[in-house]
Order: C-alpha cells, then sequence, then structure tokens
C-alpha cells in the first residue's frame, strides 16, 4: 500500500530515508558485484524488474468487490532473494510513482521501508522456514506471499500511526484506527496475492512441488 | 501503456531544461511540506497554473491522476478527524484542523510530483541522476528496466484482452486464475526477451555499458532566476502570512 506525496511530515519523510537507505546501499552493492562479475545479469534483472512492474498493474478483483492489484513483493523475495529486491523494489516505487502518480517521492523512503525491506525479508525468511520443516511448495509459496502482503500493510499502518498519533490513545490508539480501515481491502489481497503467486510457481514449476525448476529460473539473476 | 508517460513526451515543455522543472517542482515540494497550509495552496496553484497553462498538459489527465491518491487522502482524513474510545466512534478534539492542513499539504506535494511526472520522462529524471552521482550500474539497470516496461506491458495487456474475450474475467475465481496465467506467461519471456537482447549486445562487442544520446537544454540563467524568485515568493508567504 503506497502513502501518497505530501502525507508524511518532513520529520518523518526524512526519518524513513535514513531507515530504509541502509538496506538499500547494501542491495546497490551486492548488485553491483554481481554485474561487475557478469554484466548479462542486467538485462535478466532489468527484465525481471519491469516484470514485477507490470504485474504490479494487474487488476485483480478484491472480494469487497473493489479492484486491487497484487505487488509481486512474495514473488520477487521467493525467485531474486531480499537483498537485490531491496533495489529493484526502489527503481519500481520511483517509477511508480512518475508513470502511475501511485505513491510519492517524498514518502518513497517510507514505501521502500515497507514494501522493499519489510515485505521481502518477511516473505524470503517464511519460505525459507518452511521450506527447512519440509512443508509443501504450495503451502509456502502461499504463506511467503500472503504473510508478505500483510506485513507491508501492517507496516504501513505502523508509519501512519507513528505520523498521526491518535489525540488521546497516542500511536496504539491510530494504529488500531488505521490498521482496521485498511483491514478492509488488505486482507482479502494478501489472501488473493497468496493464491496467484501459488498459481504463478505453478505454472512456472509446471507442478507444484519441484523448488529445484524454480531454483534453475532463479539461478539467472540470484547467485 | 502509461498516458502519464506519453503526456511527458508530447507536453510543450518536453524541451525545457531538465534542471529548470526539477529545481522548481522539487523546491516547491519541499516549501509545501516545511511550511504553513498558506504556503501549500499557493504551490498547489502554482504547480497546476505551470502544468495546465506552461506545459499544456491535459486537464482531463492532470485531475484524472489525483483520483486514486485522493481517494488515499479521504480515508487518511477521516481517520485522523474520527476518534474510537469507550464510548464509540465521534468527532476527534482539533480534528478538522489538521485534516485541512493535510489536505492542503498532501494535495500541494501531489501537484508537484504530478508536474515532474507529465512534463518529464522518467528516464530523462533517471538520467538526471545518474550525473548526480549515483552508480551507473544502477542507472543503468533503471533504464533498461523502464524501456522493458512498456514492452512487457504491451503483451500484458494484449494477453488481457484475449482473456476477457474468451470469458477469462467471468468470475472472480477466474480473474484470479487468469491474473495468475499472465504472471506466469509473462515472467519466461521476458526472461527470454533479455536473454535474446544479451546476445544482440554481446554479438555487437558489448562491455556493460549503455551509451545512449540525450537531447539536453543546458538551463538558463534568466529560467533559474526566475525560478528562484517564485520559491523565494512563496517562502516569503508561507513563513509570514
Amino acid at each position: 500500500m503506497h502513502i501518497m506525496e505530501g502525507f508524511l511530515p518532513v520529520g518523518h519523510a526524512v526519518g524513513w530515508f535514513v531507515i530504509s537507505s541502509p538496506f538499500v546501499i547494501a542491495g546497490c552493492l551486492s548488485t553491483r558485484k554481481i554485474l561487475r562479475e557478469r554484466p548479462e545479469a542486467r538485462l535478466n534483472l532489468a527484465a525481471s524488474g519491469a516484470f514485477a512492474f507490470v504485474l504490479s498493474a494487474l487488476k485483480m478483483p478484491s472480494v469487497t468487490g473493489s479492484c486491487t492489484h497484487p505487488t509481486g513483493v512474495g514473488l520477487g523475495a521467493v525467485i531474486f532473494g531480499p537483498s537485490v529486491m531491496a533495489v529493484l523494489g526502489t527503481i519500481i516505487l520511483l517509477f511508480q510513482a512518475l508513470l502511475i502518480a501511485h505513491g510519492g517521492l517524498t514518502t518513497l523512503g517510507a514505501n521502500v521501508f515497507s514494501m522493499a525491506i519489510v515485505g521481502p525479508w518477511v516473505s524470503y525468511g517464511l519460505w525459507r522456514l518452511l521450506q527447512s520443516f519440509g512443508v509443501s511448495v504450495a503451502v509456502s509459496v502461499f504463506a511467503a506471499a500472503a504473510l508478505g502482503d500483510l506485513s507491508t500493510y501492517v507496516t504501513t499502518a505502523v508509519q501512519l500511526s507513528l505520523a498521526y498519533p491518535d489525540a488521546e490513545s497516542g500511536v496504539v490508539g491510530a494504529f488500531v484506527k488505521f490498521a482496521s480501515i485498511y483491514a478492509v481491502t488488505q486482507i482479502p489481497l494478501a489472501i488473493a496475492e497468496g493464491l496467484l503467486t501459488v498459481v504463478v510457481m505453478n505454472a512456472l514449476s509446471g507442478s507444484a512441488g519441484k523448488p529445484d525448476e524454480i531454483a534453475i529460473l532463479a539461478g539467472e539473476v540470484r547467485q | 501503456m502509461s498516458p502519464i508517460d506519453r503526456e511527458a513526451h508530447l507536453n510543450r515543455w518536453r524541451r525545457k531544461p531538465l534542471a529548470e522543472k526539477t529545481l522548481l517542482a522539487l523546491g516547491l515540494l519541499v516549501l509545501a511540506l516545511a511550511l504553513k497550509p498558506a504556503a501549500a495552496v499557493l504551490v498547489a496553484s502554482t504547480m497546476s497554473a505551470a502544468a495546465l497553462v506552461g506545459a499544456r498538459v491535459s486537464p482531463r489527465l492532470w485531475f484524472g491522476c489525483m483520483a486514486a491518491p485522493l481517494g488515499f487522502l479521504a480515508v487518511g482524513v477521516v481517520t485522523l478527524a474520527l476518534r474510537v474510545d469507550a464510548h464509540g466512534i465521534g468527532l476527534a478534539p482539533g480534528g478538522f484542523a489538521e485534516a485541512g492542513a493535510l489536505v492542503a499539504r498532501s494535495v500541494a506535494g501531489l501537484t508537484c510530483m504530478l508536474f515532474l511526472a507529465l512534463t518529464t520522462p522518467a528516464s530523462d529524471l533517471v538520467g538526471g541522476l545518474g550525473r548526480l552521482g549515483l552508480p551507473s550500474e544502477i542507472v543503468d539497470l533503471a533504464l533498461l528496466m523502464y524501456r522493458f516496461l512498456f514492452i512487457l506491458g504491451d503483451s500484458a495487456v494484449a494477453m488481457d484482452a484475449a482473456q476477457a474475450a474468451r470469458l477469462g474475467h467471468a468470475t472472480a475465481r477466474r480473474r484470479v486464475m487468469s491474473a495468475g496465467l499472465i504472471a506466469a506467461n509473462l515472467l519466461p519471456r521476458a526472461l527470454d526477451r533479455a536473454r535474446r537482447m544479451e546476445i544482440a549486445l554481446a554479438s555487437r562487442g558489448w562491455r556493460g555499458e549503455m551509451r545512449v544520446l540525450a537531447d539536453r537544454t543546458a538551463a538558463t540563467a534568466s529560467g533559474l532566476a526566475a525560478i528562484s524568485a517564485t520559491l523565494a515568493a512563496i517562502a516569503l508567504v508561507g513563513l509570514f502570512a
């Protein structure tokens, strides 16, 4: 969920840039290393990033009747890993602001933190954890994508409530307000995104249960 | 695929110097965020005038682009103006003043961002970031991504139309399946296209550097002076009004 331009006060906008930048800089360094060693990976990364952008522009029905769009956070994290996703996610969020007026420039730091850092790390962590417990690929992918999506929304609600705490009940009260309002659209979206990502993974690997083939596909980009 | 991008390439201020356009939009953006709501109102009107009268951006597109962010803003304002406590839902004390300031600032910020997006192609802006010191690998990656976006976007739109024509959007379940199929078919295509492009580039002696001709115009002193004067005037109003 993108925070719009101008919504955050100056201090918060700057603060989120400061918090996000170490992750993005670390991602840039590892991306540079990959590109130095194998310049041809550049085209794969660019194509994958463009793919994630196009995916986020796809319209999907939401249970509440409104149209919504997948974030691709879970899919990207599982395929490329969270460090490359921080860089790709930042570029994608910048293009979303400039090409479809989603999100903003001063709120880029906050949006990067929720969508290119927290979401991918939650997805990737869950995917690795569930795989190590021997959970089936379909269930792991669903959990990684749905909870990764949900975590971006919870992070955004936290960011908004920190910026606009409730006069009486403070940050916690504001969080309850923001979280419950956005839950109406975001929980169905998270479930839809989880299902969608399972469908994508199934189609990509022929059938669920062949993580090797996903790894081959991902091996093009992930080191 | 993106009407904003088309407008960015076709508007009247397309060839204005990048430095002038970004100084105006980002300068006003900072003023809108840092100063009182009065300055934000001035920023919003200045940016709208610059975009609609100066750059001749289509008004329909200008206001159309605002719809989705304003929806987000409406939800935020409702959250700010209401409070929930043991007695149920009521109006928050001082919530209206706070909400008003938020609306002014957000709309002003939105106009600055839209001005930049609608008068300057994203590729120009990313190129500008490169000249400001962003590593060339990252700039190249972003520019390549920009070029891939439209190719893949066209494929996705075509796939979507084909699915719609075959009742792929008939039920919610089918829509999820259809969206999944598009995503699943698009990724291998994207990677395949990247592979073919890489072979084509490698056969032309490519070493991992993208050189493209950019038609840049240098910023003029008079333009920069006019922009600085506008910024200073709005800053004064915001500080003392």
